[in-house]
């Protein structure tokens, strides 16, 4: 069979892209660009009013000892920056469609693996123009739109609506395959989506802390546990009480409870269930999915939740896994915090998934006559997903300091030696800080900072910190201009925390603090990758909710997922404002 | 019916395609008409993986055997169930088997075989379970260059 469809789409999607890089490069589109890079542009005026003020004062110095003036280049600014981005990745990607679109108009084809991947070639290219036009052109669009409009609104709509690219990108590929069809050429490369959204979350192991991981890790255990096992015996008991028949339920249950369509896929073929059981299931969980997508971004912002407690809920109250990483990157689309939370719940419903389904044929065993025994071994083999391996080995050679430096877990790392000088506390800065150090050293400062460090428990490790602590990592600040320890900026941040704390001291420590931290290179790339699989992925996956799957939901699933649906999403939404903080 | 060469008969097993089965082995003429049996596999099944990307892809291909399988199983009963009852009247049959738009593969069935006549069952009353992937009468009535014939509803 050959998989190539000849066409010369991707050639054009490749000229596309080159001409953006080119009238980025040549800053035809700089007009355009300071309007959808609009934070950037603003930093690009600054630098820009520096560089005049500083050419015009070393102009003027060369002046008076009769000299010429100096050539000064300069310096780029953030808005340079982004745009030298776009053209890079533009040219990359341009140059490879181009040669690959050339390639694939004069070569005869032949079976082979050659030909399956030259064919979804043209399908990545697609994705990734859609996600070019919506990332760096229609999210900022609605970003600026939600802007304008807020002062007549009162609320930005943008924000509330969660109009980024990663909900827009969705929406573009649901009506992609549901209004205009995939279009012959690019149907193998869309179906790649899976792919690059399993290699997001291998990426993804590189961001977590033991730590971190060890606390998701355990709220996600118990929260999907409860909520896992709690939706499939709420589905069982349902399904008892309404008549339906067991392959349906058992079915239903792994689809409502575990991880929505992907269960329904795994466990299908095992509870043998029948074609319109499967179809009213996975009608039902799209639709759940797709509407939950929607809703709970907005829910979330309206709660005023942090990524802890987003992405615990998402991840948990969400049927369907593909529309968790979507809400979760819908919430906080520039941030990846909150993905990071949903994706460990991702994945521990994903380790749950051959459990219930082993489950669900031992139930479905002992309820159906002449229902075929089960084989736990190939099931538990079958079903174990492998990239879960690839997140855990991405996780270790992290945590061994293999991309970056020890502690670089959040993408940032504390290194005192490597403060520049401009960024060490100005004079009026260090006498803040010495201003505070004696006010705390007073008797009544005293007494208050001993009150706050009793009551408020701050510790450092294992012990209680001490107002010598405080003292101590104050003269080093005020002495050194920048925070030497990690200790001491973990003893200043606490003391910043404190009631009556001078303002100019405590805009001191945060600078201090902030120049002690350096974003780790690898990491930021990583997290900058990650977005893109992430953004291409769940474009992808959009063009795979055909409308006419999501007309199939009916019958009694629709009744009873509903119902299970409804109560998981609002019981773990309860759960979540109770019980989870933002502690990580 | 004289000259009622060859009937298209849209029948997938349900309720309504038994009383069009009915309607057109009434209208046809034994030992002259030809019954041309159209059974659609809807093109939702497309789809029906959805967004599924935390499998592995052997699972995926377990999953896609077993609905193929499935619909298979199910094709092979209709075709044989209505060859069975045809021969028992004594008319010729002729299965063609599609994946796709119910009424597009209609369309496209009626001009491929040059059929006489096309008779269809009367649409699902609401609230009765079933797949939802109807055919689009508008689309028929408006393509069709051959009389089409509608079972009327069984009394209730």
């Amino acid at each position: 069979m050959i998989y190539t469809v000849k066409s010369s789409a991707l050639l054009i999607i490749g000229i596309v892209m080159l001409a953006w890089a080119g009238l980025n490069s040549s800053g035809a589109v700089d007009g355009m660009q300071s309007y959808l890079l609009a934070s950037d542009y603003k930093d690009h005026v600054k630098v820009m009013k520096k560089y005049d003020a500083q050419v015009k004062e070393a102009t003027e110095k060369a002046a008076a000892a009769g000299q010429p003036a100096p050539e000064m280049k300069m310096p780029a600014s953030k808005f340079d920056h982004s745009k030298a981005t776009q053209s890079k990745m533009s040219n990359y990607f341009g140059i490879a469609f181009v040669l690959i679109g050339l390639f694939t108009l004069v070569w005869k084809p032949k079976p082979g693996n050659l030909d399956y991947l030259i064919s979804v070639v043209p399908g990545i290219a697609y994705i990734l123009l859609i996600a070019f036009i919506v990332r760096w052109g229609l999210d900022p669009i609605f970003g600026n739109w939600g802007k304008a409009a807020e002062p007549a609104l009162g609320w930005n709509f943008a924000k509330i609506f969660n109009l980024n690219y990663v909900v827009i990108g969705i929406v573009i590929g649901i009506v992609v395959v549901n209004v205009f069809k995939i279009p012959a050429w690019a149907a193998n490369g869309v179906r790649t989506a899976r792919f690059f959204l399993k290699t997001g979350v291998i990426l993804l192991g590189t961001l977590y802390s033991a730590a971190e991981l060890a606390q998701l890790g355990a709220l996600s255990v118990v929260m999907i546990g409860i909520f896992v096992l709690g939706s499939v015996w709420m589905v069982l008991y349902m399904g008892k009480r309404m008549g339906t028949p067991n392959s349906m339920t058992a079915v239903l249950s792994a689809g409502m409870g575990v991880c929505g369509v992907s269960a329904t896929v795994a466990a299908a073929p095992v509870v043998q269930a029948k074609a319109e059981e499967i179809a009213y299931t996975i009608g039902t969980i799209l639709i759940w999915g797709v509407g939950c997508m929607f809703v709970f971004p907005t829910i979330g912002h309206l709660l005023n939740m942090g990524p802890v407690q987003f992405g615990a809920w998402a991840g948990t109250g969400i049927l369907n896994s593909a529309q968790v990483a979507g809400a979760a990157l819908a919430f906080d689309p520039h941030n990846i915090e909150t993905l990071k939370v949903a994706e460990i719940f991702n994945i521990t419903r994903v380790l749950f998934l051959p459990i219930i389904v082993l489950w669900l044929a031992a139930w479905y065993v002992k309820h159906e006559e002449g229902a075929e025994k089960v084989n736990l071994t190939q099931v538990l083999v079958a079903k174990f997903p492998v990239f879960v391996l690839g997140f855990i080995a991405m996780f270790a050679l992290s945590s061994m300091g293999v991309f970056a430096p020890a502690g670089h877990y959040k993408g940032k790392y504390f290194s005192s030696t490597e403060i520049k000088e401009d960024k060490l506390l100005k004079s009026d800065e260090t006498s803040a800080v010495q201003g505070e150090l004696n006010r705390l050293r007073g008797a009544e400062g005293s007494q208050a900072l001993s009150k706050y460090l009793t009551e408020s428990h701050v510790t450092l490790g294992k012990r209680n910190v001490t107002s010598e602590d405080v003292y101590t990592a104050l003269t080093e600040l005020a002495a050194n201009k920048k925070i030497m320890t990690r200790e001491e900026d973990s003893v200043l941040e606490s003391l910043a925390k404190m009631d009556g704390i001078d303002k100019a001291a405590k805009e001191a420590i945060s600078n201090a603090h902030h120049a002690a931290y350096h974003t780790s290179k690898s990491i930021k790339a990583y997290r900058n990758w990650i977005a893109w699989l992430f953004a291409f992925g769940l474009i992808g996956l959009g063009m795979q909710i055909t409308g006419k799957a999501l007309k199939q939901a009916g019958g009694a699933p629709l009744v009873i997922g509903g119902v299970v649906g409804t109560v998981k999403a609002i019981g773990s939404l309860i759960v979540v404002m109770l019980f989870v903080k933002e502690f990580i | 019916m004289k000259n009622l060469k060859s009937i298209l008969l849209a029948h997938h097993g349900t309720p309504g395609a038994l009383l069009a089965e009915a309607l057109a082995l009434e209208t046809a003429v034994a030992g002259q008409t030809q019954i041309v049996h159209l059974l659609v596999v809807p093109d939702f099944w497309e789809g029906m993986q959805g967004d599924d990307w935390l499998n592995n892809a052997s699972t995926r291909d377990t999953f896609g055997s077993y609905v193929e399988g499935l619909l298979e199983a199910d094709v092979k009963q209709q075709l044989r169930a209505l060859e069975g009852r045809c021969a028992e009247r004594g008319f010729a049959y002729k299965p063609v088997m599609r994946q796709g738009d119910p009424a597009q593969c209609l369309l496209e069935t009626a001009v491929q075989e040059d059929v006489s006549m096309v008779v269809i069952g009367p649409p699902r009353p609401k609230g009765v379970p079933g797949y939802r992937s109807r055919m689009d009468i508008e689309k028929l009535a408006r393509g069709l260059h051959v009389p089409l014939l509608m079972a009327a509803r069984a009394a209730s």
